[in-house]
């Protein structure tokens, strides 16, 4: 699944540990995320968007 | 909902204990009784062997608290976990069939609880492998 977390994390100057740490999960989740090469589920797309400050989880995930 | 964990992960912790001070109580229990008084795995009986594998539950749970690591588990490290369970059950599977063939071949005359503990420490590392190469897939 293609992700835009990168995009938006580098806009709000957040850093992958601080995402991390602010979802709830490792460091290498949110590498693995943002390489597309694992698929969140719903709960943890819903933390990512909050923290994102996005309206829509459609915003940061692409399917 | 802290004090909750924390009861939680005291509770995780009494088990633990408990468990290791119950394999040092029956192995003092079949080493009064004289069951179990063959070589066992190195040791003089399998009560001596019990006791020791008690004491080392008890130094590895007491070394664990006072490192007191703050360890994630996230929901990808589940997934994999999950995956690498599944790798390992079908790793026993073909394993226990490969068994089965070379014992029709050849009877096996290792020992009942040397086969056993081979076949744990196999699985284990089965899982421990397929668990690492995964965390590099997902």
């Amino acid at each position: 699944m293609k992700t835009k977390i990168a995009f938006y994390r580098n806009k709000l100057n957040i850093t992958q540990e601080e995402l991390a740490s602010l979802v709830g999960v490792t460091r290498q989740t949110i590498i693995s995320l943002e390489q597309g090469k694992y698929n969140p589920s719903l709960e943890l797309a819903n933390k990512i968007t909050k923290v994102l400050k996005r309206k829509n989880i459609e915003q940061v995930f692409i399917l | 909902m802290k004090s909750k964990i924390n009861n939680k992960l005291a509770v995780r912790e009494m088990m633990k204990y408990s468990f290791s001070l119950g394999m040092i109580i029956l192995g003092l229990i079949f080493n009064l009784l004289n069951i179990g008084i063959n070589e066992f795995v190195g040791f003089n009986s399998v009560g001596s062997w019990l006791i020791y594998i008690g004491f080392l539950g008890i130094i590895i749970i007491t070394f664990k608290l006072f490192i007191n690591k703050k360890r994630v588990v996230d929901e990808r490290m589940i997934f994999v976990a999950n995956k690498a369970m599944r790798i390992t059950f079908l790793f026993l599977v073909i394993f226990g069939f490969i068994i089965i063939v070379l014992d029709g071949i050849k009877s096996i005359t290792v020992p009942y609880h040397l086969f056993m503990s081979y076949l744990i420490c196999g699985l284990m590392l089965v899982y421990f492998i397929s668990y690492k190469i995964l965390l590099r897939f997902y």
